[in-house]
C-alpha cells in the first residue's frame, strides 16, 4: 500500500512538472482553441478546505467526465497571496477560469474583469433558491458576476458546557451583549478558567466581534447603515464601549496567542467562551472527547439571535475566460445542492441553497441550516470582505490594529466613523 | 572627468588636423584592442543586467510614483505630477480616490526609530563581544557560534519565538522580571513598549553579524599595533580606543549598510508576528504601510511613492559613509 503511495505521488510529481511544462510552453504559445481546460485558483491548500475543494471537484467531475481541471492551489496561500497572483494574471490579461473569492463588495477589488452571468448561471432555480442575502452578495452592483458556494456564522458564542455548569451561568437566556460582559464575571468570581477566549496578536478577531456587538446593539437596520457609511455614533461607540469591558476577560496573554490556541483553551476546559466564526466548530469535531450537545454547545451571540452574519466563499466569472463554456458548467454546478453538501461536508459551513438536504451534514450544521432558513435577517460581514470594498475594510482594519494597543473606544469610535471617507 | 575631456578634445582634433609630425602612433590603435573594450565581455553582461533589473527598475517606480495608477488595467505615463507626494506628507483625498489616505509621518518616525536604533546598538554590541571573542579565550569558536547562531534563523521562526518570548503569562521575558520583582507586563500589544520589543528581537537576531564583521577586521590588524601600543605604556581601554578601534572603520561602514538593509527588511518581521501588514499605528514602519496600500488598497502609485521615499531614506543614511570612504581612498 505504502509503495504504491510513493509511486502515485512519484508520478503525480511527474504529472505536475510535465503539467507546468506545458503550462509554460501553451503561456509562450498563446494557443486558444477552445479546449482549454478549467483553470482554478485557490488558497485551500490543506486541511478541511482542502478536502473541501477536492470533494467539489470530484462531484464536478462525475457529472461533467469530459470536462479536464486543472485547479490550482496558489502555494504557501493565504488569501491574501491569491488576490496579488490574480492581480498580476489580470493585468497581464491572463484570467484563469475562476477563483476563490469572498463576494460581496470585496468584488470591487476586480469589478472590471467579471461578467455578467444571469440566464447561464443564475437561472430561475437559482434565484428562488438562494435567500436574499447571499443572492445580494453574489452580485456587483446589480449583476450576477459570482456563484457562493458555502456559508460560515459569524455571531457565534461557543462555551463549553462544564465550565459553564461549574460557574452556574446559562447563555441560553441571554439577550444582550452585556449579558455576555456579566456572565464573564460570573465566570471569573466561581471558576479558575479563563472567561472568554480570544487573541490578539492579529486585529481580526476583534475585529469581528466588534461587527457582531454592533449587529445586537444596532438591529439588522442600523448594522446595514453602518455599512453603507451612514451608520449611528452611538451605535459605534457603544459597541466599543462592550468590547472593552469584555477586554477584562480576556487571557492575560491574549496578544501572543494565536485563534487556534485560544480555541484549544476551550476544549481542555481551560476557557468558558469563545466568539468566532463556525470553522471553531470544525476543530471540536475533529476532536473525539470533546462533542457537540455535551461538552460544548453555541448560543447566536446574545441579542443577534434572529440575523445570520454572513461570511462566504465564491467562484466568480471572469469576462475574457480561457474556457468560457466549461467555467459556466462548473459555476452551475457549484449552484447545485448536490456540490453544495459535498462542499460543506467537509468544510463545516452550511449550503446556501434553502433547498439543500442537510442531513448528511453533522448535527451542529443541521442547527446551523435551521438557524439560517428561519433567520430574519442575513447582513454580510465586514471583517470578511462582504460587507465593506476594500480599501474601507483596511480602514477598519487599522482602527482595530490601534484599539487593541490602547482600547480607546472615543478614538477607535472617530476611526471607524471616518473609514468611509 | 577633465582629463577624460582633453582625452577625447585630443582623439577629435587629432583626427581632423591634418600633422606634420606624423602624429602619434597611440591615437590610431583601434578602439577594440583597448582593455577596457577587450574586457567587455566580462563585465558589459552584469553590468547591463543590474543596470536594467536595479537602476531600471527604481527608475521605474519613481516613474510610477508620479502617475495615477491605482486597481486593475495599466499605469498611464502621459500625465506625471507630484501628487503622491504632496499626499504622503500632508494626507488628504487624492484626485485619483474617493477615500483619504494617512500621510507617512508616523510611520517614518517609527522607521527612523527602529532603523537607528537597531543599526547603532547591534554595531556597539557587535563591537564589545567581537574584541571579548579575540582575546584568546577558551571555547572561542563556540562562542562565535552561539552569537551567529540566530542570524540563520528566518524572521518568521524569530517573530514566533518573540512572541512566545513576550507572553504575558509564561514567556520568559515576564518571567524574568517576575524573579526580580516586577509584576508581568504587557509587551507585543503594549503602544509604550511595541516598537521597543520588535528592535530588541531584531537586535538579538543581528548582533552576531555585526560581530563577525568586526572580528575579521580585528584579524586583520597586524598585532605589532597591539605590541606597540602597550610597549607606548597604553592600557587596554586605550589602546582600544586609540589604535584599534580607528581602524575598523571599513568593518563598520560594511556592517552598517547590511544592517540597514536588514532593519528595512523588518517587514516580514512584523507580518509574522502580528498576522498580517497591519501591526498597529505604534509599530507601523513604512515598509508595512507600503504593502497595505500597495496590495491591500491597490494603490499602487502611491504604495510606490512610499517605496521612493524609503529608498531616499535608506540612500540618505548609507550615502556619506560611502562617500566619506571614498575620500579617504578606503573603498
Amino acid at each position: 500500500m505504502s509503495d504504491n503511495k510513493t509511486i502515485l505521488s512519484r508520478r503525480n510529481v511527474l504529472r505536475a512538472t510535465g503539467a507546468a511544462t506545458v503550462g509554460m510552453l501553451a503561456g509562450c504559445g498563446g494557443g486558444d482553441d477552445g479546449t482549454e481546460p478549467i483553470e482554478l485558483l485557490h488558497a485551500w491548500s490543506e486541511g478541511d478546505g482542502n478536502a473541501a475543494i477536492a470533494a467539489l471537484i470530484e462531484g464536478f467531475q462525475e457529472e461533467y467526465p469530459d470536462v479536464e481541471f486543472a485547479e490550482e492551489p496558489v502555494n504557501g496561500a493565504a488569501r491574501s497571496n491569491l488576490d496579488q497572483v490574480m492581480q498580476n494574471r489580470l493585468q497581464s490579461n491572463d484570467p484563469p477560469s475562476t477563483f476563490q473569492t469572498w463576494p460581496g463588495k470585496t468584488l470591487e477589488k476586480f469589478s472590471e474583469a467579471y461578467a455578467d452571468i444571469e440566464g447561464d448561471v443564475w437561472n430561475d432555480d437559482l434565484k428562488e433558491n438562494y435567500r436574499s442575502g447571499p443572492q445580494a452578495q453574489a452580485q456587483y452592483d446589480g449583476t450576477y458576476v459570482a456563484v457562493p458556494i458555502n456559508i460560515h456564522r459569524i455571531n457565534n458564542l461557543f462555551y463549553n458546557t462544564s465550565v459553564v455548569n461549574e460557574a452556574g451561568v446559562d447563555p441560553t437566556t441571554w439577550e444582550s451583549p452585556s449579558d455576555v460582559v456579566d456572565g464573564c464575571a460570573t465566570i471569573a468570581e466561581n471558576t479558575d478558567a479563563v472567561p472568554f477566549a480570544h487573541q490578539t496578536s492579529g486585529a481580526w478577531s476583534t475585529s469581528q466581534l466588534w461587527e457582531t456587538v454592533l449587529l445586537a446593539v444596532a438591529g439588522p437596520d442600523g448594522y446595514d447603515d453602518y455599512i453603507n457609511g451612514e451608520g449611528a455614533e452611538s451605535d459605534v461607540r457603544t459597541a466599543l464601549e462592550n468590547v472593552v469591558e469584555l477586554s477584562e476577560y480576556f487571557p492575560d496573554n491574549s496578544s501572543s496567542i494565536s485563534f487556534t490556541e485560544a480555541n484549544t483553551m476551550v476544549q481542555e476546559g481551560n476557557a468558558a467562551f469563545i466568539h468566532q466564526g463556525d470553522w471553531a466548530a470544525g476543530a471540536y469535531s475533529a476532536n473525539d472527547e470533546f462533542n457537540y450537545g455535551e461538552d460544548w454547545n453555541h448560543v447566536p451571540y446574545p441579542g443577534t439571535s434572529g440575523s445570520y452574519l454572513l461570511n462566504m466563499d465564491s467562484f466568480p466569472y471572469l469576462d475574457n475566460n480561457p474556457s468560457p463554456e466549461a467555467t459556466k458548467d462548473f459555476l452551475s454546478y457549484c449552484g447545485t445542492t448536490d456540490a453544495q453538501i459535498r462542499f460543506n461536508r467537509e468544510k463545516g459551513s452550511i449550503p446556501p441553497r434553502e433547498d439543500a438536504d442537510v442531513s448528511q451534514l453533522n448535527q451542529f450544521q443541521q442547527d446551523q441550516f435551521d438557524d439560517f432558513t428561519s433567520a430574519d435577517a442575513q447582513p454580510p460581514s465586514i471583517q470578511h470582505g462582504l460587507a465593506v470594498v476594500p480599501a474601507v475594510q483596511t480602514n477598519v482594519g487599522e482602527a482595530f490594529s490601534s484599539f487593541i494597543e490602547s482600547y480607546d473606544a472615543d478614538a477607535t469610535t472617530t476611526d471607524l466613523m471616518n473609514a468611509f471617507n | 572627468m577633465r582629463n577624460l575631456l582633453a582625452k577625447i578634445k585630443r582623439r577629435v582634433s587629432s583626427s581632423d588636423d591634418a600633422r606634420t609630425d606624423g602624429g602619434s602612433t597611440t591615437s590610431s590603435k583601434s578602439l577594440l584592442r583597448r582593455d577596457s573594450v577587450r574586457s567587455a565581455p566580462f563585465w558589459l553582461p552584469p553590468f547591463l543586467l543590474v543596470g536594467l533589473f536595479v537602476y531600471g527598475a527604481i527608475l521605474w517606480n519613481v516613474m510610477l510614483s508620479l502617475t495615477d495608477f491605482e486597481g486593475l488595467g495599466q499605469p498611464d505615463y502621459s500625465d506625471l505630477d507630484f501628487e503622491n507626494y504632496t499626499i504622503a506628507f500632508d494626507g488628504g483625498t487624492p484626485s485619483w480616490s474617493d477615500f483619504s489616505i494617512d500621510p507617512i509621518w508616523n510611520a517614518t518616525q517609527n522607521t527612523l526609530v527602529l532603523m537607528i536604533a537597531f543599526t547603532v546598538v547591534c554595531l556597539a554590541l557587535g563591537l564589545v563581544m567581537a574584541i571579548l571573542v579575540d582575546r584568546n579565550i577558551r571555547f572561542e569558536n563556540t562562542f562565535r557560534t552561539i552569537y551567529l547562531l540566530p542570524m540563520s534563523l528566518s524572521f518568521v521562526v524569530t517573530a514566533k519565538f518573540w512572541l512566545y518570548m513576550y507572553d504575558y503569562s509564561d514567556g520568559l521575558v515576564n518571567v524574568a522580571l517576575g524573579a526580580v520583582g516586577l509584576g508581568p507586563v504587557e509587551i507585543v500589544q503594549n503602544p509604550e513598549l511595541k516598537l521597543g520589543a520588535v528592535t530588541f528581537a531584531l537586535i538579538w537576531q543581528y548582533s552576531g553579524y555585526a560581530m563577525v564583521v568586526y572580528l575579521a577586521g580585528l584579524r586583520a590588524i597586524p598585532s605589532s599595533h597591539f605590541e606597540a601600543a602597550r610597549v607606548d605604556g597604553a592600557s587596554t581601554l586605550r589602546m582600544y580606543w586609540r589604535v584599534i578601534i580607528p581602524q575598523l572603520r571599513t568593518a563598520t561602514v560594511s556592517a552598517m549598510v547590511v544592517l540597514v538593509v536588514f532593519a528595512l527588511k523588518a517587514f516580514d518581521f512584523l507580518y509574522s508576528m502580528y498576522g498580517g501588514y497591519n501591526p498597529g499605528p505604534s509599530a507601523d514602519i513604512l515598509a508595512t504601510q507600503m504593502v497595505r496600500e500597495a496590495y491591500g488598497n491597490g494603490n499602487w502609485a502611491y504604495g510606490s511613492a512610499i517605496a521612493v521615499i524609503l529608498f531616499i531614506m535608506a540612500l540618505s543614511v548609507v550615502a556619506p559613509y560611502i562617500y566619506s570612504q571614498y575620500k579617504r581612498g578606503q573603498l
